[in-house]
């Protein structure tokens, strides 16, 4: 049955995903039932869904990830592969901001104002981002090849908005997950598609400013 | 041990009880000791085994710092960060030499390691510890000891703390391992001050140790560490012992030194109060002994002393009272003179066998002096005499009064010449006339003499032996007589002559003598007075005076008197019978007097021979009424109720007055023989037996003149009005049948 199926669901995909798009939205909630901020929703079309370029196009409008009370925000940043983030110091201190991660060391040293170079993420993965001189300031930088992702809000929900109609994947992320989960493929048509996802991830607790505690120095 | 010494026993009790106080403080310093020394050992190692505890948790977070810091290393992370082998195993080994760590290991958060400074380990291998890793996943970072098993340092213990790496985030684990060797006990032990060692839980063998092997006194205590181990703190019992040791040393030699010092102070204390005791008793002793005249050592003014005073008191009062006593013993009251028992002990203190005189000095007619001048005269008198004779005791020589008027004199080493000198200068001394009251009284003496040891050696002997020549001197006038001159008489006599008067008795050896009895006024015998005579089978004849005083010493006169009364009454029967109108007198004794049954007996000898009472004449001496008068008189009365004539014998003698005489129903008194003697040689004396018979008369006494031996004194009698004459001059005692045929010669006599 399943083999006389198949082909007419594709048959049916391949007609709406040129016709239409839609929206995905997903509830990341841990098994426990708390719903997960900070999360990364990723819609990764399957074979014989063209990837196409984001309506928004990479550096139009730049990614940045500023530092603000000496915090990087956000701390959760997702990006296609390629894009040019920039990591401007609104501070009045310096910063001294660096990746060890595989998918994009960088190291931008003591700095003020905007530095000169944004630092573009060429390679999917993700990116931890910290400083040196504050070691309780962290980012994450997901880098992903597909242009439909979202992030989730306090509530845990994401929208993935303006996915053509076709086959995807849809994969849950989370910088401090325990565990990757296995994706779950959908179909998208016309009508959004309403989802729950679950993850096991430890949510994120602001650090302490040590350099604040007073019993410290 | 018990003591019978004072001195010892205050000093055992006084020691003892030190012994005893210090053993018990002692035995609770010891007590005390222990029990502190267990606290405190219980306390050190509590407190040790929190500051090793403690230092344990410093030196680990000290360790936990120190490797945060060098993980938060920039350099260190991004060496890390490349996962190159030789860069990451470079920069461990450079950075673990900067916190001093022996062992570096670098785990992915796979548990993998990425590098290490073990050889015997490679990247790759899981990490040797992964419940460190487990801890730290938890609380961010971990630390245990732990022991490295594989490779060359297999069995070395560490320290190993676990950090991770945060580029923010964790990418790996860095461990840092630090040795826990014997040094790191050392020094553990050097600031718990307990040994340190660290053991496998319920395994055997040491991992570290402080050093000094575990000795089987020291106290423990066990504080349990992670990976299976513990920690072993041990504290020498005898290092906290030591001090509290050397205390009860201390306290051990003060006791010691106290217990001498307690031994000594206590033996010289009673020392000190024994002492006096003794110096006490060996004058009491000597008190004792009648040696009143050492005072006592003078003594401290204590309880002792006080002691001593009475003591002292004691001694004098007694010594005072001893003289009072030995002077009421031994002095005569009236004269001041030794009396007869100091006279008896003077002669016992006389060396043995030493040579001398008695002389017993009696005052003529002393009695007679004293009945008709009175007692007071009598007794100055005797004063008087006295003190005539007392110039003349010669050295070492004594004179006492013996009784009345008998007085004594002791002369030792004298010979019979010697005595008869000096008896004739005590005879001179008399001669002369005492006055007294202006009264002149001529006043003569006689002496007998007893020489020693001729004569006897006990005075008892020698002073009888002088009365006995006493008695002889005044019988025949001689102012002096020796005790040989009456005839030898050796003392056991007496005692054989007790024994043979009870045989002499039944084997009728006694006779009765008659002596005539001469009326002066008709010049007729009206009658014979019976004197008693032993006719001894071996000695001959035995004179009364020698037989019958000891007969009535012995009570035998109570047998001899019944056998008296009997003869005489018998012979006044038969004179009775024979028409003779002649009257028996018998004697009696003191003793016979005291008979209750003596009247009824004398009646009924009378009525057995028919005799009329008159016939009876009982002669009483003046003693023997003197012994109980009140009896003597009520028997006397009884026999004069009989009817029977009652006579005083021997008058002048005793010290029986008139007016006591008076009172008693006598009828006749009998002038003693020495008054009859004196009359014609003293006029005065004269005038005192004449003056008795008169006062005899007015009291309706006939008056018997006794022992009259010439013409002379007979016709004096006669004149003066004395009833009756008695004595040799008249006729001698003679046998009932001598008297008769005398009776007739007598009779054609007068009638011539």
């Amino acid at each position: 049955m399943r083999r006389a199926l198949l082909p007419l669901l594709c048959a049916a995909a391949l007609a709406a995903g040129s016709a239409s798009a839609a929206t995905v939205e997903v509830l990341v909630q841990t098994p426990a039932g708390t719903p997960l901020a900070d999360a990364a929703v990723l819609v990764e079309p399957l074979a014989g869904t063209p990837a196409r370029p984001r309506a928004r196009a990479p550096g139009a409008k730049g990614v940045a990830i500023e530092q603000r009370g000496r915090e990087f925000i956000p701390w959760m940043t997702v990006v296609q592969t390629g894009t040019s983030v920039d990591f401007p110091n609104n501070d009045t201190m310096r910063h001294h901001v660096y990746s060890f991660s595989e998918p994009k060391r960088f190291e931008i040293k003591l700095y003020a104002g905007k530095p000169g170079q944004p630092v573009v993420f060429d390679k999917p993965g993700q990116v931890d981002i910290g400083c040196n001189i504050h070691d309780w300031m962290e980012a994450h930088v997901l880098v992903v090849d597909t242009p439909y992702f979202a992030r989730t809000g306090a509530d845990g929900r994401a929208a993935v908005t303006n996915v053509p109609a076709g086959h995807y994947r849809v994969r849950p992320w989370h910088p401090l997950q325990k565990a990757a989960v296995a994706p779950q493929d959908i179909e998208i048509e016309e009508a959004p598609v309403r989802m729950t996802l679950l993850l096991d991830a430890r949510a994120r607790q602001p650090k302490p400013h040590t350099e604040d505690d007073p019993d410290r120095y | 041990m018990s003591s019978r010494s004072l001195r010892h026993r205050i000093a055992i009790v006084f020691v003892g009880l030190l012994v005893l106080v210090m053993g018990l403080v002692l035995a609770l310093v010891h007590h005390s000791s222990e029990r502190i020394v267990e606290r405190e050992t219980r306390r050190e190692l509590a407190v040790g085994a929190k500051v090793f505890q403690r230092l344990l948790e410093q030196n680990q977070r000290q360790l936990e710092t120190a490797a945060a810091v060098l993980s938060a290393d920039f350099a260190f992370r991004e060496a890390i960060a490349t996962q190159d082998q030789p860069t990451v195993r470079s920069v461990i080994r450079n950075h673990g030499q900067r916190i001093h760590a022996q062992v570096m290991m670098v785990a992915g958060t796979d548990g993998k390691l990425i590098a290490t400074t073990q050889r015997a380990s490679a990247a790759g291998d899981p990490f040797p510890f992964p419940d460190l890793i487990a801890a730290a996943e938890v609380s961010g970072r971990s630390a245990g000891l732990r022991q490295m098993r594989n490779g060359q340092l297999s069995g070395q213990l560490y320290q190993v703390v676990l950090v991770p790496i945060q580029a923010p985030t964790r990418i790996a684990w860095v461990a840092m391992g630090f040795h826990v060797d014997d040094r790191w006990a050392a020094d553990m032990a050097g600031i718990t001050g307990l040994g340190v060692q660290i053991v496998r839980t319920r395994a055997p063998g040491v991992l570290a140790s402080s050093g000094a092997s575990a000795g089987t006194q020291d106290a423990s205590v066990e504080v349990p560490l992670d990976g299976g181990l513990q920690a072993v703190l041990r504290l020498p019992v005898a290092q906290v012992q030591a001090p509290f040791e050397q205390l009860q040393g201390r306290l051990l030699g003060v006791i010691v030194a106290a217990v001498a010092v307690f031994a000594a102070g206590s033996v010289m204390l009673a020392g000190r109060i024994v002492r006096p005791l003794h110096e006490l008793s060996a004058a009491a002793r000597r008190i004792a002994q009648g040696d009143y005249a050492q005072p006592l050592p003078p003594a401290p003014r204590d309880e002792i002393g006080q002691l001593a005073g009475s003591f002292e008191q004691m001694r004098t009062e007694i010594a005072s009272r001893e003289e009072r006593i030995a002077r009421l013993a031994y002095v005569d009251a009236l004269t001041d003179l030794p009396n007869r028992t100091r006279f008896l002990e003077a002669f016992g203190r006389l060396s043995p066998g030493a040579g001398g005189a008695v002389l017993v000095v009696n005052v003529d007619r002393f009695a007679l002096i004293n009945n008709a001048l009175g007692h007071v005269v009598g007794d100055r008198l005797l004063r008087a005499v006295a003190g005539q004779l007392q110039p003349l005791v010669p050295e070492g020589g004594m004179l006492a009064r013996l009784w009345g008027d008998q007085f004594a004199f002791l002369l030792e080493s004298a010979g019979p010449e010697a005595a008869r000198r000096f008896a004739d200068t005590v005879l001179a001394a008399l001669r002369d006339p005492v006055t007294l009251d202006g009264q002149r009284l001529d006043i003569g003496a006689s002496v007998g003499i007893a020489l020693f040891p001729d004569d006897g050696l006990d005075a008892a002997t020698l002073l009888r032996r002088a009365e006995l020549a006493l008695a002889t001197a005044k019988r025949r006038h001689a102012g002096i007589a020796f005790a040989q001159e009456t005839g030898g008489e050796p003392a056991h006599e007496q005692l054989s002559l007790i024994g043979d008067m009870r045989r002499a008795l039944a084997a009728g050896e006694f006779t009765l003598a008659y002596q005539p009895k001469l009326a002066l006024g008709s010049g007729r015998i009206v009658a014979v007075e019976a004197l008693l005579r032993w006719q001894h089978p071996e000695r001959g004849s035995i004179a009364p005076a020698r037989f019958i005083p000891f007969a009535e010493q012995t009570g035998f006169i109570r047998e001899i008197t019944p056998w008296v009364l009997e003869s005489a009454v018998h012979q006044a029967a038969a004179w009775h019978a024979a028409g003779l109108d002649i009257a028996v007198s018998a004697n009696l004794s003191t003793l016979d007097l005291l008979d209750p049954h003596l009247g009824r007996r004398v009646r009924d000898l009378l009525e057995a021979h028919a005799v009329p009472a008159r016939r009876l004449c009982l002669e009483i001496t003046e003693s023997a009424l003197m012994d109980d008068p009140a009896l003597a008189q009520a028997h006397l009365d009884e026999l004069a109720g009989l009817g029977i004539k009652l006579s005083i014998d021997d008058y002048g003698v005793g010290q029986a007055s008139l007016a006591y005489l008076k009172s008693l129903s006598v009828d006749e008194l009998k002038l003693d023989r020495s008054f009859i003697t004196a009359i014609t040689e003293s006029p005065r004396n004269a005038a005192i037996v004449e003056s008795t018979i008169m006062l005899s008369h007015a009291l309706g006494l006939t008056v018997v003149a006794e022992g009259v031996e010439t013409p002379a004194e007979l016709r004096w009698l006669r004149e003066h009005g004395c009833d009756i004459a008695q004595g040799y001059g008249i006729g001698r005692p003679m046998t009932a049948a001598q008297f008769e045929h005398w009776l007739a010669e007598f009779a054609l006599r007068t009638v011539a």
